[in-house]
């Protein structure tokens, strides 16, 4: 079960109680550099930042509202190889799921990390952050917590408002706000082995978790439930053809911003980058003529189903492709629902075990008889 | 006559003679392949599924390394080799000489239509008038005369059965490619003489044969025919019997003096018919009792004129002959006739039943009774129909009809859907094999049902036509049970006229008529240089057919070695082998120019299209330089005319269009050599079948066959502009054996590898060799094993190549195929570095430890290893004991060792036979589960039975019980047949455990080898790949393999031994031109290609942090590119790029979004 300790608050200052505890466990022998959301200087943005000097935990932000990018790639670059030092990593939950991931990709490695995280109520998209923080300061992270927690309506990403997966079953320490008088007090919950271990070094008081905690994320799971319920039924509405799937897609302008902002997009250099999409000016010519016309640049829907082709398997719904979209597009929303699919296809949920191996890397001698026949 | 050599002429092309070829011709050796029937593949032909994977994969009998220099297709199909060349419809019909230097004289039958030309089209099978039942689907369907023999070959050309040709000549004018040649057919040169002094029968004679073309004189007397003999050749005479002057008999036999090549036929009344069968012995073919009519003599002649003067003689200088004939069937409705097959329409055979299971098959695949063609609800398997029967002469088990209605009640519940209800009748479930346990229990939870008792007869329902079991529970009951259909699991007969191959091969018969191989070498025969593989020496399940196969080609390529005395024709294999970079013009810097061949095919295609489309077509592409149309490209002439117009384009990717191109490999390495080129820039498509085929999808949905050709074109051209023409690097062989284990499987293993020149390093762990052969004596049919372990370790210890060590062990092997690095711990702890090109693991196995029914508690329980210490050597005299009892299966058929043992019953029968006859007055029981004398052992449980053994049956849930005090034991057991409780006092009390296997983790760790679940040595394929690892150039035998006795041991040895020789009898190896390559600078180390390649020949190298492929190990199926998502993984050949193209490119003149807007319609 772990151990479970309760962090107070002093004057409702969450971020500021947050910092200390982070500041405690950079403290430890153990944790050589910490990355964590922290506000940039000018304050409009929060972004993940390395951190290895405790002073630089001044400005630390991992409870308001924006989350700019999934930075389960950071940690990638950080852990790929063995550098010989420990680092704790504050995450958002899908943040931790894109990372196992990665890891089971062979692009990260989890035995260096100690994995943090908050629970989280969702963020608002970018452009939505960036008009909030137009028309007043930045948005108060508490109140927003509140709302959310409350179930009042709020403009927030569709992914987040959609996401079923509040809390990082995996993170060693878990920073809770369900269920808890959060103004004046947090729960840390040290979840694994390696968590447990810094738990002594904590000053921390032990806590029952309040029952309160699993009645209040329950009904905000179901919640979040329903509002996955509706948008798969919008998202299979607009894509139900292929017509209906181009006109979803209409406004895309092959910038792959999408690939490039999705976590578990790996590779290297994308296949659209490559010699395979670079045609033969001789080709455009065919195409066109074949179909009277052909619209540039080409190669867009064929683009989007390549990426959910090769990465439905591991989609983690983190909204970031829909984050990125100049256009609006709402690419999450499609790759979120076909990721459930062809996820239960393979009996397979991303982001989960570290141990499952991912499909297509396991030979099932009887798999898919519907499809292949006996 | 035609006359060439050979290294080896393999007789029978089924699986077994196909594996015997292949691995003859992967080590270098010239084959050829010969097959009565006018496709290959034997009985599997006729099979869709094999247990226990209940599907096929024939194709991995294909070879792994040197691909390109065969077919890489379905094997079923058919296949093709540089070294092998194959003959169809072709018999052995004389073998002289010794081993090293036989004079084969082959038979090739006309098939009357020319395989070259045939397109397959159907058009005359169409207007064929005659149809006669279907040999291929066992009679349950119907054929035309012209037909194809199998439904699935390629390429596949049609034949003519002459005996149900009609000669109508129809066929002859509608084939497109004049492939037909019935009418050239020379029956008019073929000359009969009618001899008898009745003038009536001789007109009719002449009138009857006038009529059907052939050319008849006629003789009054014996001596006019004597007179006419000499003055023209006869190729066959009819002959009277009864005649003034001179007798038929007299006549036959001084025409056959003069003429020994004249083919007689007697012509007989009833009262003569004696006479008659005298002089078939005399030399006459055959007889007709008068009076006869034409549709009785016409397709006797038919047949004589077929087999005799238009087939084709050829003589072949042959090194060695491998027998590889297979067995047939027992024909139930002879003589007795039990169960009314051939009369009540559902009861059939199990070769008839897979037939109906097949999609091919005469219902599709649907399982309908045969009466009414509605669904079967009840279906029952009657086991033994013709085995295990001496009333038929058959007192042999076929082996493995018990594992065929399995798997076919396996089939049936899955095809229905657990719908159908399924019975086996059976007296054992003989599931001896290595896997085969566990398939029986499968097909328990299936649902499948099994009743033990054998069935005498069945009737059939008058009006219902159900058929009607009766037959007598385990408890006594009479029980009568309704059936839909009846599979009889009929049994094996020796192959088709065995006895005339026998004789001619000089090898000696069984006394039911199959081969039998010498004592301990399951191979051999009588005749040294001829050897025999497969089903010929008695029914085998693919596995152990394929291992025979092997052992057989071990055998023969010993015979080729030692009269070559050289790696085996190295050079001949090269010649056609890959090709080097230095030789061949290096295009990838030149701009693609792709030069197109069309084949008119009998100018058809400017019938169906508009030859100027095509080619205004391809000129818009400005990459297709050239174009040219050739008339008949399958003939000499067409392709010649090809050559010289080739030879003076300037292009440097050439596209030929026509039919069936995959017969075109060959031809085009050899044009590709002539110019220069990589055989990469070479591409053949197929454009004749879409105007060829009675139902071509052009017709069907009415869009223009010239937009399919060009569909068809431009596709060819994709793959010529993104062809792969890397040339392929030879891999240098390390010619040197590593053998594991030093019992008979290994030493036999090493000696055969050492024998053909390849030094060995023989390792064992104890301080001698000789493993279990040290105490096992003799074996069930009375062979002594001293003599041959004897024999074997003084060869091993004169025999310059090979190295012992003895009470030395494996510390550690890496590397892959053909060169792995093994650390040898010696015996004084010295570690010793060697190199080798292939790795054979025989660590063996032992009897296995038990504690159940007392053992340990008594010294009068014992082991039958601890019987066999005791009374196995000669002279021991079991005079005190009055008593003996023996369990078998302790342990066994179930946890923990969910196998049979196999050995544990032939083992126990020999000790009962042995104590007995030293005391005959001994009282033996045998308390069994099901008794595993497979194939010729059951003689000695039939001969057992007779000399009073008792045998008393148990059911796993109730066990016998054994108790124990100082002075006795008490075995406790229920007597099924008298359904008592038995109480048995015995002075000795046999437990049979079964063998363990002798595979330490950390060997097979090093290895690479996987284990299965009950840790013997895991196949890469139970069936196909029999003793080969996953993977590549590791070989498993003997009991570490499986529980088998000394002979099928040796037959493992052997078959690993060959395997191992296929690579290293080559200096170099090659893969294929399709192998996978890998873009390091795209590739993102996931390693997901790792563990996706199922040859396990990809890895991370830590040094270089690449993914490195081995060549020889991958096989170019290219499951690592699927899984790369961005093409850092890539197959040559195969690229994105190309594949993408290949797909636009048949969706010419129409559109992607059209196609998938019509399919959401």
């Amino acid at each position: 079960m772990g151990i479970q300790r309760s962090l107070n608050i002093e004057n409702e200052d969450i971020l500021t109680g947050i910092q200390g505890f982070l500041t405690a466990i950079l403290a430890s022998q153990d944790i050589d550099a910490m990355l964590v959301p922290k506000r940039t200087s000018a304050g409009h943005s929060i972004m993940p930042v390395l951190i290895s000097h405790p002073r630089e935990l001044n400005g630390v932000d991992p409870i308001s509202p924006q989350f700019p990018l999934n930075a389960a790639r950071q940690v990638s670059k950080l852990t790929k190889k063995p550098s010989g030092k420990k680092i704790a990593v504050l995450l958002r939950p899908c943040e931790i799921r894109a990372l196992i991931e990665l890891v089971k990709l062979k692009q990260g490695d989890l035995s260096s990390l100690l994995l943090i995280s908050i629970d989280c109520p969702g963020a608002y998209s970018n452009k939505e952050w960036a008009s909030q923080c137009a028309t007043q300061d930045m948005p108060d992270a508490a109140e927003f917590i509140e709302h959310r927690l409350s179930g009042r309506d709020l403009p927030i990403a569709k992914a987040c408002d959609a996401c079923e997966w509040p809390v990082a079953a995996l993170a060693d320490i878990q920073i809770g706000f369900f269920g808890m008088d959060y103004r004046k007090q947090l729960l840390v919950l040290f979840q694994t082995a390696k968590g447990e271990m810094l738990a002594d070094e904590m000053a921390l008081e032990s806590v029952q978790v309040p029952e309160h905690r699993s009645r209040q994320l329950n009904e905000y799971i179901s919640n979040r439930r329903s509002a996955k319920a509706q948008m798969f039924e919008n998202v299979r509405k607009k894509t139900n053809s292929l017509t209906n799937l181009e006109v979803y897609f209409e406004a895309c302008v092959n910038c792959y911003n999408c690939r490039v902002a999705c976590p578990v997009c790996y590779c290297r250099e994308c296949v659209f980058n490559t010699d395979v999409f670079d045609h033969d000016s001789y080709q455009y010519l065919v195409w066109a003529r074949r179909n009277g016309s052909i619209k540039l640049p080409c190669d867009t829907l064929f683009f989007h189903l390549t990426r959910l082709v090769h990465m439905s398997l591991s989609c983690v719904g983190c909204g970031q492709c829909t984050n990125a979209c100049p256009n609006d597009i709402p690419v999450s929303d499609l790759f979120r629902m076909v990721g459930e699919d062809t996820q239960a296809a393979f009996d397979y949920e991303a982001g989960f075990d570290p141990d499952q191996a991912l499909p297509l890397s396991e030979f099932k001698e009887n798999e898919f008889l519907d499809v292949a026949g006996v | 006559m035609e006359k060439r050599h050979k290294n080896a002429l393999v007789v029978g092309a089924g699986i077994s003679g196909i594996r015997t070829a292949l691995d003859l011709a992967q080590q270098g050796n010239t084959v050829e392949l010969i097959d009565r029937h006018p496709a290959m593949g034997g009985l599997l032909a006729q099979l869709d599924y094999q247990f226990p994977t209940n599907h096929c994969g024939m194709c991995r009998l294909l070879p792994l390394t040197r691909r390109d220099e065969g077919s890489q297709y379905c094997l079923r199909k058919g296949m093709f080799h540089e070294n092998i060349h194959i003959r169809l419809s072709c018999e052995l019909k004389n073998l002289e000489g010794e081993a090293g230097n036989y004079t084969a004289r082959l038979r090739q039958k006309p098939t009357w239509v020319d395989p070259d030309r045939c397109v397959g089209c159907g058009l005359c099978e169409a207007v064929c008038p005659s149809e006669i039942a279907d040999c291929f689907n066992e009679g349950l369907s119907d054929r035309k005369a012209i037909h194809l023999p199998v439904p699935h070959a390629i390429p596949n050309a049609y034949v003519i059965d002459l005996a149900s040709c009609t000669r109508c000549g129809e066929c002859e004018k509608i084939c497109p490619a004049d492939a037909i040649q019935l009418s050239q057919s020379r029956r008019r040169d073929f000359q009969i003489l009618v001899v008898d002094d009745e003038l009536s029968i001789r007109d009719s004679l002449k009138e009857w044969l006038d009529e059907e073309d052939f050319s008849v004189d006629m003789a009054a007397s014996g001596g006019e025919a004597l007179d006419m003999l000499g003055k023209k050749p006869y190729a066959l005479m009819l002959t009277d019997i009864k005649m003034p002057e001179m007798e038929g008999t007299e006549l036959l036999e001084l025409a056959k003096t003069s003429y020994p090549d004249l083919v007689v036929v007697m012509m007989t009344a009833y009262a003569t018919v004696e006479t008659a069968v005298q002089a078939m012995k005399m030399g006459a073919l055959d007889y007709l009792v008068k009076p006869f009519d034409p549709q009785t003599l016409i397709p006797m002649v038919v047949r004589i004129f077929q087999d005799t003067e238009a087939a084709k003689d050829l003589e072949l200088q042959v090194d060695t002959v491998v027998i590889s004939t297979g067995t047939t069937f027992y024909d139930p409705a002879d003589p007795r006739n039990l169960f009314g097959y051939g009369i009540y329409p559902n009861v059939l055979t199990h070769i008839e039943l897979e037939r109906m299971l097949s999609h091919t098959g005469p219902s599709q695949g649907q399982l309908v009774r045969l009466d009414n063609q509605q669904q079967v609800r009840k279906i029952a398997w009657l086991q033994c129909i013709g085995s295990r029967d001496t009333q038929v002469h058959a007192d042999y088990c076929s082996g493995i009809c018990c594992m065929i209605a399995l798997k076919e009640a396996i089939l049936v519940k899955k095809m229905t859907q657990n719908s159908t209800d399924t019975a086996i009748f059976y007296m054992d479930m003989r599931t001896f094999g290595k896997s085969f346990q566990a398939y029986y229990d499968d097909a328990k939870k299936d649902g499948v049902r099994f009743v033990r008792c054998r069935i005498h007869s069945l009737a059939q329902d008058r009006e219902t036509r159900d058929l009607v079991i009766q037959y007598v529970s385990k408890s006594g009951e009479h029980l009568t049970e309704t059936f839909d259909m009846v599979v009889l699991s009929t049994g094996q007969r020796p192959g088709h006229q065995m006895k005339e191959l026998s004789d001619i091969c000089g090898v000696d018969l069984n006394p039911y008529g199959f081969i039998q191989p010498q004592p301990f070498f399951p191979a051999a025969t009588g005749n040294p240089g001829v050897f025999v593989g497969g089903s010929a020496t008695g029914l085998k399940d693919v596995a152990e057919s394929v291992i025979h196969a092997s052992a057989a080609g071990l055998n023969a390529s010993g015979v080729i070695w030692s009269h070559h005395r050289q790696a085996p024709l190295t050079a001949q294999g090269q010649e056609a082998g890959p090709v080097m970079d230095e030789t061949v013009r290096d295009v990838s810097r030149e701009p693609v120019n792709i030069f197109t061949v069309i084949c008119s095919c009998g100018h058809r295609l400017e019938q169906e299209v508009d030859p100027g489309h095509i080619m205004s077509g391809l000129r818009d592409d400005p990459e297709m330089v050239g174009q040219l149309v050739i008339d008949r490209l399958c003939t000499a002439e067409g392709w010649e005319n090809m050559v010289s117009a080739l030879e003076k384009v300037d292009a440097n990717r050439f596209l030929i269009a026509a039919c069936h191109p995959y017969v075109f490999a060959r031809k085009i390495k050899t044009l590709a050599r002539k110019m220069n080129l990589h055989p990469s820039l070479f591409h053949a498509v197929d454009t004749a079948r879409l105007f060829w085929s009675v139902d071509s999808p052009a017709k069907e949905d009415g869009s223009t066959s010239g937009s399919r050709v060009l569909q068809e074109l431009f596709q060819g051209a994709t793959v010529l502009k993104h062809t792969g023409t890397d040339p392929i690097m030879p891999i240098p062989v390390t010619r040197r054996a590593l053998v594991v284990g030093g019992g008979i499987a290994g030493m036999t293993a090493a000696l055969s590898i050492a024998d053909q020149g390849v030094e060995v390093d023989l390792v064992e762990r104890d301080k001698s060799l000789g493993g279990n052969c040290l105490w096992l004596t003799r074996t069930l049919e009375g062979d002594a094993i001293g003599p041959l372990l004897n024999d074997t370790i003084s060869r091993i210890g004169q025999h310059p190549g090979i190295n012992v060590h003895t009470q030395s062990s494996i510390k550690d092997i890496t590397g892959q195929v053909p060169s792995f690095f093994t650390v040898i711990e010696t015996d004084e702890k010295q570690l010793v570095n060697r190199s080798h090109g292939a790795v054979i693991l025989a660590t063996g196995g032992s009897e296995a430890r038990t504690d159940s029914y007392g053992y340990g508690t008594s010294d009068r329980i014992m082991t039958q290893k601890e019987v066999a210490a005791k009374w196995g050597g000669d002279g021991a005299n079991p005079a005190d004991l009055g008593t003996v009892v023996m369990i078998l299966c302790v342990g066994s058929r179930m946890q923990p060792r969910n196998y049979c043992s196999r050995v544990c019953c032939p083992t126990a029968l020999k000790q009962a036979q042995d104590l007995r006859q030293s005391n005959p007055d001994l009282d033996i029981y045998i308390i069994y589960r099901d008794m595993m004398t497979h194939g010729f052992s059951e003689a000695y449980f039939t001969r057992a039975r007779r000399d009073n053994i008792m045998f008393i049956s148990y059911e796993p849930e109730h066990p016998p019980e054994v108790e124990t005090d100082q002075n006795r034991v008490l075995v406790r057991v229920n007597e099924p047949t008298l359904g008592v409780p038995l109480e048995i006092e015995t002075d000795l009390l046999v437990l049979a455990t079964g063998v363990t296997p002798q595979l330490p983790d950390e060997l097979s760790a090093t290895m690479g080898v996987e284990k299965d679940g009950n840790g013997f040595f895991l196949e890469a394929d139970a069936k196909w790949r029999p003793v080969d690892s996953l993977k590549q150039g590791i070989y498993a035998c003997g009991l570490v393999h499986s529980p088998r006795s000394v002979t099928d041991t040796i037959a493992t040895a052997q078959a690993a031994a060959q395997r191992a020789l296929s690579i290293l009898s080559n200096e170099t190896q090659y893969s294929g031109q399709i192998a996978a390559q890998i873009r390091h600078s795209l590739c993102s180390r996931c390693e997901r290609c790792i563990p996706a390649c199922p040859y396990v020949a990809r890895w991370r190298d830590p040094e270089d942090d690449h993914i490195h492929v081995n060549d020889m190990m991958c096989q170019g199926c290219g499951a690592c590119a699927v899984v790369c998502p961005n093409g850092a993984a890539i197959l040559e050949g195969f690229t994105g790029k190309r594949m993408l193209g290949v797909i636009d490119a048949a969706f010419q003149g129409t559109t992607v979004k059209e196609v998938f807007l019509e399919a959401e319609k």
